[in-house]
């Protein structure tokens, strides 16, 4: 066979076999989508119906308007629309969280990865020894610290902790280890910048797509926390939503049959649950423009 | 180094965004935080059976659930006087421990208690004493007329030692829930003996299969059936005691004649608040024993059963058994912090919440534990319409819960749930889960630091 | 002679390089460090504390260690983290891996940038807010799925939450909420490769399936690296899963299922801090042994 007919050989083939392995991933990746969309599609319908419908309809049925509009007023007639508080209160901690989060993880990922000083194996090292504890006996230290510095009771007592986001350091650390050369930084170093210029003017350009990514890790586990809000106030008109959620689920009958006569109904608990689920997602659409937007278009590594 | 450049509008947005995150960084670094020093109170008087901090003026610091909430509010607004800062948390439910965990964190920090506390479960005296956070009540704060007024054996849950360390909120005394129209078209009365009990079920089986007289599918199903029949599971002997039997005879009997039942179909083991009840049972409901708080938050809430159909009943008993007994699921509680400088305040508040008729005479979900203000709830839930006749066996039957079962720290519900239920999925009867329940009970009580008797 | 001086002088500027580099690195470290002995160390260091001393405060060597495990719920813990590790970390590793590749084939950036918030979207449902969905989608009479629970060979929601059931349910919810962050930061990772890499490996001849093997995933390794640690760590301590299965199924399924969830009822529920602690820091060790074994093996700490 000569070359030339085996290349046209090929070309022939391709076609055939490309669709078929199109096909293959493009099925495995919608199969994906329907594992991970599903529960939350029924989610959604699940907000439009009455408790009745939810039980007595199929499970992937649209209940009606009018049933969306009741469970809202249901829900925000709950302590007198607190879901809107709690919802101001997660915003709250979130954000101001987030802010010094990435004050401080990125320059530190940044020279985890891209300096030479004493001790940084040790702090990769404690780092991620910290990151492996279990946090159910760290609520209880946690809690004293903050009582010793006269915190307990105000944002701050959540914000701090929150603060600290090892994770994101080590995001910061791999991105800038895996995607950015060493030469970058020493070419910039030659041209008689300060190390904070080249952290200001060479990396931090570099670095937008693991801000977002940060940022937006950050503000999931902000926003979803439970546990640490859950124990560290003591008041409930600081309750962020995460906690809010799970009052209104212990109101469901089914799920605390002593709750007696003022309950919460499933379908207004399903409500709440996206309201509270909302804004992460709108935050991811918005990091996930900035994921890949700051690529290293053909730079080389090696 | 060109090639690596970002693009301008990258670079554009970079340095809009830079400024404002480096004076965000700025502020974080300048924030300080001041602390402000806490004066250590001394003089502290012992009264009322338990040492008392220095009394203050402020507010009165109220944790209650979203259900009892109303209670707060309503005292404020007719004590507008009152500084009343109000929590609500979940209510201790579903062994959440939430009043537990805090009391151990303010109880190293040395403050942060509540005044009064309202929880949904009533085993809270077995930590709240040790824990030095519940106050005795029956010592100089609540007056013996006062406490005479619950129903008979309505605050044994709060009693450790002969002291009283909590009031109950309200009772669950389980009867037999009934739909009297359906009964009557099928021609049966109710029973009144076990016996004629298990009859019945066997002759609605026959007779109109897929009806029901019963549901023991629920985690407190043991509460209704056995705690009735007078079965030792549950024998709570002294504060870190319990006795417990569950192969006795008041135990295989009841639990021969639900097998029975359940074998026939007549009673279901779904759960009344699954969705399989909910969807294929919902009509077909007979009988049932049940807790007083089934009226509303079952039949009424969850099944929406229409009004003038469901009635109550005297709980069953046994053949030539003398002295009635009927079983309780659940029930809240207040408590009374010992760390509290507001106990006048705490104290008027505790006495208004739970004996009052504004809210428990009237308002209260649950049947409520003080007997007067049980009379006027029972009106009030007569001329609300929904029942069919009146509810005077709940009030028989809340002197009547056999005090043989206790309140202790583990969960009996969660045993039974994570121990009988899915043994009674695969088919196994529950006779013959008896030795295995027995055996769990056992080992969760040691492991809580129990002193167990078999 | 030129030569030597120019040489001279450039080690000369990169000690002195060296040693601006090492001050400002650790500028950028500072408030970092504030934060880490705040937040992570000294309560590490802490809960250790209380791991080896009693309730008063005195040592007591390894006899919280040696009353937790005795503890009738000890050993079936074990067993059911070990079971669930397997099917986790291997879920995990396997389909994000597989699935961020399958991703980065996608050419529409439309649509791939739909799917990633599609795998996202469970992600944002966390604790309390994902107890209904489960308790919906496991039960037969109203799940949208019942007729391939029916397949399966269950008709109620007790069949399906049999204890056998159980490793593999939590691996389920787990993954469905866990999987979309990691898809994202892989996805985000694959972008990183340098084309030219991927040009070459094509012009080589390389086929889909021999890049991602050869190529792709050899230059993902830090991340996966990173993954499996806190995967490991994170299903060692296994606890809002059956949390969450125990509150739907009423107790039914769940509740004692996990150390993680041991520890919070010695801590809370019998008041026994130093037991919880003891078993935090087990597990504690377990992650750090497992963490040590990949960091070493896999050059993670190497800082190009």
């Amino acid at each position: 066979m000569s070359r030339a007919q085996h290349s046209a050989s090929r070309r022939r083939r391709r076609p055939a076999r490309y669709m078929s392995s199109r096909l293959l991933t493009g099925s495995a990746l919608a199969v994906f989508v329907v594992f991970f969309v599903l529960p939350v599609l029924w989610l959604v319908l699940a907000a439009t119906k009455t408790d009745q419908q939810l039980v007595h309809d199929s499970p992937l049925s649209f209940g009606s308007w009018h049933a969306l509009k009741a469970n809202w007023d249901a829900l925000t007639a709950f302590q007198d629309n607190a879901i809107m508080l709690w919802l101001r209160n997660s915003a709250l901690y979130a954000v101001v969280s987030l802010v010094i989060t990435l004050c401080v993880s990125v320059p530190a990922g940044y020279a985890l990865a891209m300096t030479e000083f004493r001790g940084r194996r040790t702090l990769l090292i404690a780092t991620l020894v910290v990151m492996l504890m279990p946090n159910a006996t760290l609520v209880v230290p946690l809690f004293l610290e903050i009582n010793a510095v006269h915190l307990i009771g105000t944002m701050w007592s959540i914000i701090l902790p929150y603060s600290f986001y090892p994770f994101g350091v080590y995001l910061t650390y791999i991105y800038f280890t895996t995607a950015v050369p060493k030469d970058l930084l020493a070419a910039a170093r030659m041209d008689g910048c300060s190390e904070f210029g080249v952290f200001r003017l060479v990396a931090l350009p570099l670095a937008t797509p693991v801000i977002a990514l940060v940022g937006f890790f950050s503000f999931v586990a902000n926003w979803t926390n439970y546990f640490l809000p859950y124990v560290m106030l003591p008041e409930s008109d600081q309750m962020p939503v995460q906690v809010g959620v799970g009052t209104l689920l212990s109101s469901v009958p089914s799920f605390n049959p002593t709750v007696g006569s003022l309950a919460i109904e499933r379908p207004q608990l399903a409500l709440a649950t996206l309201v509270a689920i909302t804004p992460v997602l709108i935050v991811f659409l918005f990091a996930q423009r900035f994921l890949v937007s700051g690529m290293l278009a053909g730079a080389t590594k090696e | 180094m060109p090639v690596n450049k970002p693009s301008f509008s990258q670079e554009r947005v970079l340095n809009r965004r830079r400024p404002a995150l480096l004076a965000g960084c700025a502020a974080m670094v300048v924030l300080t935080v001041a602390g402000c020093g806490s004066g250590g109170g001394t003089g502290t008087t012992a009264k009322d059976g338990f040492t008392q901090v220095p009394q203050k003026d402020g507010a009165l610091t109220v944790w209650v659930d979203a259900t009892r909430l109303e209670a707060a509010k309503l005292y404020q607004k007719l004590h507008p006087d009152v500084k009343l800062d109000i929590v609500t948390y979940d209510g201790n439910a579903n062994g959440s421990n939430y009043l537990q965990t805090k009391v151990q964190l303010f109880n190293r920090t040395g403050k942060g208690w509540p005044d009064v506390v309202f929880s949904s479960q009533n085993n809270e005296v077995t930590w709240a004493v040790d824990a030095g956070f519940a106050a005795p009540l029956n010592k100089g704060l609540i007056p013996e007329a006062t406490l005479g007024q619950f129903a008979n054996g309505a605050n044994d849950v709060c009693t450790v030692n002969g002291t009283l360390y909590c009031l109950r909120n309200d009772l669950s005394q389980v009867v037999l829930w009934y739909n009297a129209p359906l009964m009557k078209k099928f021609g049966y009365t109710v029973p009144t003996t076990w016996e004629e009990y298990q009859r019945l079920g066997e002759k609605v089986a026959k007779e109109h299969p897929a009806y029901l007289v019963g549901d023991a599918g629920d985690s407190f199903t043991p509460e209704i059936y056995l705690w009735a029949s007078k079965c030792g599971a549950n024998d709570i002997t002294g504060p870190k005691a319990v006795s417990v039997n569950t192969t006795s005879e008041a135990c295989t009997k009841m639990a021969k004649l639900m097998d029975v039942l359940i074998k026939n179909k007549s009673m279901s083991i779904s759960g009344v608040f699954s969705t399989d009840f909910a969807k294929a049972k919902a009509d077909k409901v007979l009988l049932m024993p049940g807790p007083a708080w089934y009226g509303g938050a079952v039949f009424k809430s969850t099944l929406k059963t229409p009004a003038q159909q469901i009635a109550a009943a005297p709980i069953p008993q046994w053949k030539g058994d003398t002295a009635p007994s009927t079983g309780n699921v659940g029930g809240g509680t207040w408590l009374l912090s010992q760390h509290s400088a507001h106990i006048k305040a705490a104290t008027d508040f505790l006495k208004w919440v739970t004996t009052d008729n504004a809210y428990q005479g009237e308002k209260a979900p649950g049947f409520p534990a003080h007997a007067p203000a049980a009379e006027n709830w029972l009106k009030a839930q007569g001329s609300s319409g929904y029942f069919a006749g009146d509810l005077g066996a709940l009030k028989d039957a809340s002197s009547q819960v056999w005090p043989g079962w206790g309140s202790g720290q583990f969960s009996q519900e969660a045993i039974w749930a994570a121990t009988v239920k899915p043994g009674m999925t695969q088919g196994k009867t529950i006779a013959s889960l008896l030795p295995a329940w027995q055996d769990t009970i056992v080992k969760y009580a040691e492991s809580n630091g129990y002193k167990v008797s078999q | 002679m030129t030569l030597t001086r120019s040489l001279s002088g450039s080690a000369h500027r990169r000690r002195r390089g060296a040693g601006r580099q090492s001050r400002a690195g650790v500028a950028f470290v500072a408030t970092y460090v504030l934060l880490l002995i705040a937040f992570g160390i000294l309560p590490t260091g802490y809960a250790v504390y209380f791991a080896f001393t009693d309730a008063g405060g005195t040592f007591t060597g390894f006899s919280n260690f040696v009353t937790t495990a005795r503890d009738f719920r000890f050993m079936d813990a074990v067993g059911h983290v070990a079971v669930y590790l397997v099917f986790w970390l291997v879920s995990l590793v396997v389909f994000v891996v597989g699935l961020a590749l399958l991703l980065h084939r996608v050419a529409s950036g439309t649509v791939s940038k739909a799917l990633r918030f599609f795998y996202y979207i469970p992600g944002a449902l966390a604790g309390a807010a994902s107890v209904l969905v489960w308790l919906f989608m496991l039960d037969p009479t109203v799940s949208p799925v019942s007729s391939l629970l029916g397949t399966l060979g269950f008709d109620t929601f007790g069949e399906v939450v049999a204890p056998g059931n159980l490793a593999l349910l939590f691996a389920i919810i787990a993954f469905w909420t866990g999987a979309g962050g990691w898809i994202v930061v892989m996805y985000g990772a694959l972008n990183n490769i340098p084309k030219d890499v991927m040009e070459a490996a094509h012009i080589d001849g390389a086929g889909a399936w021999q890049t991602a093997w050869h190529v792709q995933i050899p230059m993902l390794r830090k991340w996966i690296v990173y993954m499996v640690i806190l995967a490991f760590a994170g299903g060692a301590q296994l606890f809002v899963e059956p949390q969450l299965l125990a509150l739907a199924s009423v107790g039914v399924a769940g509740r004692d299922y996990s150390l993680n969830q041991l520890t919070y009822d010695f801590a809370f529920q019998m008041n026994n801090i130093n037991g919880a602690a003891a078993v935090s820091v087990e597990l504690l060790v377990v992650s750090v042994s497992a963490a040590a074994l990949f960091v070493a093996r896999s050059g993670f700490f190497d800082a190009d």
